[in-house]
């Protein structure tokens, strides 16, 4: 059981690790054992340095300056001096090194005070006596200032003594102090690694216990992730996951499978519903797939129509192309029977222009016996008032020759012999004034007949005029025609092309169409294809259980 | 004897030449307003406006046609009075051989015997009774005499 497994585990861990605890605890106590101070260690470190100390003469003690200086005191040897005065500028050199460092270094009190002021003034005299006084009088052999200087010295070398010893006490009270504390110190830090180290175990094992009950519902958890996952491996999406709370990465692992299966029952649900729309669709496919193959056949037989009909129109166009040509022969020669009308026409206007003016110029002639015969009217009215007043007269006359009695038979004869002429010349007038009135009529009637006659002559000439203008409008009419049959035999000649164009496009669609068919039997093995790979989903499918 | 014959339309007359004064063309005449329309108007005459009046409208009821032979012929109507007579056509002198009777009209008493037993014989008339009555009356000055014509 997976539980136990993890449990065991946890618990192997804590185990080990509380072993290593306790390894490392007790090597720290036995670490803190051995190098705390006045420990082992600390006491062997402490035994070296003062041994060291034991042996070196320390830098910071003049005592090694005031023995070289004894020493100078009795020396006479000039390279033995030179070595002593020699080693006492070193020794120089390394106390104020040293001086310079605890100036640095030790911490402000009464010891650096002493060590670094009260001390240091007196080494500083001793070396100035030494340097400035005593070697000089060495080297020069004076015995007297040698002697002079010598207690001065010794007096810088005791001042500086008493400093340095009070120092050592200082320092030797200050070290007990600090080895102390520090041993207070060490005691406390044990006593603190002792407490620690329980509580660091207790709470280990407090841990181990929550592990293991964690680890249970740990591997609980897995446990039914593992169950589900394998069922719906095995096909079972109808598996409810338990509520889980928690917020560890079991439970959301157990929460992650949860809506993992949802998803998947979705999923499938959605495949299986999607399935069955792909077999419709493939079915619908195969059908429509039959539909264009029929459709395919249909267009073969609908171009060979086609191809049939190409055929006839390049055929008629021929015809009609012949038949243009006849018609236009026809019409040139039209034209041309125009052309010599027009001509013709030319003449016959210029026979009209003549007539025109003969009948203009006796209508002129006319009018003028006109105006003469109105003149003749005019002498014959004269004569006529004449006539009549003679009449007059005459009756007048008779009248008179009447009441006259006898006397006036003869007057009444003349009277009446007159009145007679004048009757006479009345009748005659009357007589010329009918001639010159039928004249006249003759006249007018001439006048009207010429005008008549003229009128004709000029709707003639118009006539010619509109017979000329018809026979132009033939000529332009059939030069028109002429255009039109070159734009109809253009285009039956673009209607051959376009037929044999047709017929070329004809030939490619049945290539198309053949190519269709083609494609359409591929189409149609990929739709049984396609229903064979639905069929096979289907059935995958089918294994898992939805529950719906 | 002798008459002028004169017409009117298609009816002939003749005029007795010792009535007839003068025969005159036809010249404008004075209208008279407001006279009967038998009489044409007065026609200045030696100094006098003599009334003038129309044979057709005396006789055929219209105004005398203008014709060439139309005349005016200024009568003596006796008691030294004279009167135009405006006829349409002045034919000739002819001579009086016959009168024959026709048919007499009392109201119109100026209308004469005819010149022959013809149908186109002229009939005479008398210039006295030529002017009915009232007609005659109009043509008298009041209290006043016209030169006469010798």
């Amino acid at each position: 059981m997976h539980g136990s497994e993890l449990a065991r585990r946890q618990r192997w861990l804590v185990g080990i690790f509380a072993v290593l605890f306790l390894i490392f605890a007790f090597s720290a106590w036995r670490t803190l054992e051995r190098v705390r101070v006045n420990g082992p260690i600390y006491s062997e470190i402490i035994l070296g340095n003062v041994l060291i100390a034991d042996i070196l003469p320390p830098p910071a003690y003049i005592i090694e300056s005031y023995l070289l200086a004894l020493q100078l005191v009795d020396e006479r040897d000039p390279a033995r001096i030179n070595d002593l005065v020699e080693r006492g500028n070193r020794l120089r050199v390394e106390y104020d090194a040293r001086q310079a460092f605890w100036r640095r270094t030790l911490p402000s009190g009464e010891t650096a005070d002493l060590m670094t002021n009260v001390a240091a003034e007196a080494a500083h005299d001793f070396f100035k006596l030494r340097d400035e006084i005593f070697v000089p009088a060495v080297r020069a052999d004076d015995r007297a200032r040698v002697r002079e200087a010598l207690p001065q010295m010794h007096r810088e070398y005791e001042a500086h003594r008493l400093a340095i010893d009070r120092v050592v006490q200082l320092a030797t009270e200050s070290n007990k102090q600090l080895e102390a504390a520090a041993e207070a110190t060490i005691e406390r830090q044990r006593l603190i690694l002792l407490v620690l180290a329980t509580a660091i175990l207790a709470v280990v094992a407090f841990i181990a216990v929550q592990g293991q009950r964690h680890a249970r519902a740990l591997s609980e958890r897995i446990a039914t992730a593992s169950a589900i996952a394998g069922r719906v491996a095995s096909g079972d999406l109808t598996t409810e996951v338990p509520e889980t709370e928690g917020s560890d990465e079991s439970s959301q692992l157990l929460r992650a499978i949860a809506s993992m299966t949802a998803s998947l029952r979705a999923l499938v649900t959605r495949a299986k519903q999607a399935s069955i729309e792909l077999m419709s669709t493939a079915t619908e496919f195969a059908a429509t797939s039959r539909q264009q193959e029929a459709t395919v056949q249909n267009f073969g037989s609908s171009t060979s129509q086609i191809a049939a009909a190409v055929k006839e129109i390049t055929a008629t166009s021929s015809e009609l192309m012949n038949t243009m040509e006849g018609v236009n022969q026809v019409a040139g020669q039209t034209a041309a029977l125009a052309e010599q009308g027009q001509s013709g026409l030319t003449h016959l206007d210029a026979t009209m222009d003549r007539l025109a003016q003969a009948a203009a110029t006796m209508a002129s002639r006319l009018a003028a016996i006109r105006e003469e015969a109105a003149e003749i009217t005019g002498v014959v009215t004269t004569i006529t008032k004449v006539a009549d007043q003679t009449n007059m007269l005459s009756i007048n006359a008779a009248i008179e020759a009447e009441k006259a009695g006898e006397q006036g038979l003869g007057f009444l004869v003349l009277a009446r012999e007159i009145r007679r002429l004048a009757d006479q010349t009345a009748v005659a007038t009357l007589d010329i004034e009918q001639m010159v009135k039928q004249m006249q009529a003759a006249v007018s009637a001439g006048v009207m007949e010429i005008d008549r006659f003229a009128e004709e002559v000029r709707s003639g000439v118009a006539s010619v005029a509109d017979v000329g203008g018809q026979f132009g409008q033939i000529i332009t009419q059939v030069k028109t025609l002429s255009e039109r049959f070159d734009a109809v035999s253009h285009g039956m000649r673009s209607q051959s092309l376009g037929a044999q164009q047709i017929g070329d496009a004809m030939g490619q669609l049945t290539d198309g169409a053949r190519q269709t068919s083609t494609a359409l039997r591929e189409f149609n093995s990929a739709t049984e294809s396609l229903r064979d790979a639905v069929a096979t989903l289907r059935q995958e499918i089918a294994q898992f259980n939805v529950g719906g | 004897m002798h008459a002028l014959a004169l017409s009117a339309g298609s009816l002939r007359f003749a005029l007795p030449v010792r009535a007839v004064a003068k025969v005159l063309p036809r010249t404008r005449l004075k209208p008279v307003p407001l006279a009967p329309p038998t009489v044409a108007g007065l026609l200045p005459y030696r100094g006098t406006l003599t009334p003038v009046v129309d044979l057709c409208r005396l006789t055929l009821g219209r105004d005398a046609q203008p014709r060439r032979a139309t005349r005016i012929v200024v009568v003596d109507v006796g008691t030294e009075r004279l009167v135009g007579l405006l006829a349409e056509a002045v034919l000739d002198l002819i001579e009086i051989q016959t009168t024959v009777p026709g048919l007499r009209l009392p109201e119109h008493p100026w209308l004469g015997d005819h010149l022959g037993a013809q149908v186109d014989a002229p009939q005479l008339l008398d210039p006295a009774q030529l002017l009915p009555e009232t007609l005659a009356r109009l043509f008298v000055p009041a209290g006043g005499a016209s030169e006469s014509v010798t």
